[in-house]
């Protein structure tokens, strides 16, 4: 399983959307590396792309809305590292299909966000539950 | 500065492997020591105060472990997926290094990944290398700077 529990910050609401956020970025990486020709993923691994892309910014959106009601003084700057991996995310997208589905860009995409988000979640949205918690 | 940027690499290192991978059996030991024939070469550029980069050499084994503990997958052998994933790897650890420096005001900026022969050397006012025994196998770190 992609989720581990040493991820959670202790903030439930935001530990939900994790979980659901991991849980697709999961379904995403086994259809990218389940067996059987590209050709024959590309569907599959295309919706679940998109089911995931769509949870990104909805997440997003809601952990800087969060953020906000807390007055977290790092807002801006987390704000700038969520937008900076939407905009890595479209660009990938753009490529994949103007390339005719290349499935390098895919993978190479895929092994990127695994490690960007682990960290993203362990270090930096940490710092906002530890702010919260600080805070009381 | 050569001691503070061992320290920097060896922290950030130790950091990131602990939050990311839940690693914290780590050792280090001379550089010289290192030694391995199949392994991913990454170097991340540093622009700014400083120029140069740091190189990081990952034994395939070291790698397959990383990725495997972050996917909870089984990767067998290294493809772009596993490259990809070990470079954001390096990318983190760098920005980290650059966060500890920028507190005595050395401003610096990472450039994207990129593989690398870690043998290629030219002469640099700076470098230091350390070599890392961890739970999930050895990593070799090197820094290289001249100031800009
Ligand atoms: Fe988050
Ligand atoms: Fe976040």
């Amino acid at each position: 399983m992609l989720w581990k529990d040493q991820y959670e910050l202790g903030v439930p609401s935001i530990d939900e959307q994790h979980k659901e956020l991991f849980r697709r970025v999961e379904s995403f990486l086994q259809a990218l590396r389940s067996a059987g020709s590209w050709e024959e993923k590309a569907p599959r691994l295309n919706e679940t792309l998109e089911f995931m892309k769509g949870y990104v910014v909805e997440h997003f959106r809601d952990e800087e809305e969060y953020q906000l009601s807390i007055n977290y003084p790092g807002y801006e700057h987390h704000k700038q590292l969520h937008n900076g991996m939407v905009d890595y995310v479209l660009e990938v997208s753009e490529q994949y299909e103007r390339s005719g589905n290349n499935e390098d860009l895919m993978q190479q995409f895929g092994g990127r966000l695994l490690a960007w988000l682990i960290n993203h979640v362990a270090a930096e949205d940490q710092r906002i539950a530890d702010y919260a918690r600080k805070k009381g | 500065m050569k001691d503070k940027l061992y320290k920097a690499l060896v922290d950030a290192t130790h950091n990131v492997l602990k939050l990311m991978l839940n690693v914290t059996e780590i050792s280090d030991r001379p550089a010289v020591d290192f030694s391995c024939d199949d392994e991913v070469d990454i170097a991340i550029g540093i622009v700014g105060d400083f120029q140069g980069e740091v190189i990081y050499r990952f034994p395939v084994a070291t790698s397959l472990n990383m990725v495997n503990i972050m996917s909870g997958m089984q990767f067998e052998e290294v493809d772009v997926f596993v490259t990809s994933a070990v470079s954001e790897i390096a990318n983190i650890i760098s920005g980290n290094v650059l966060t500890a420096l920028s507190v005595d005001d050395v401003k610096c900026d990472i450039l994207p990944p990129v593989q690398c022969k870690p043998d290629e050397d030219k002469e640099y006012d700076i470098k230091t290398s350390c070599y890392l025994n961890t739970a999930i196998g050895d990593i070799c770190l090197t820094i290289r700077l001249n100031r800009a």
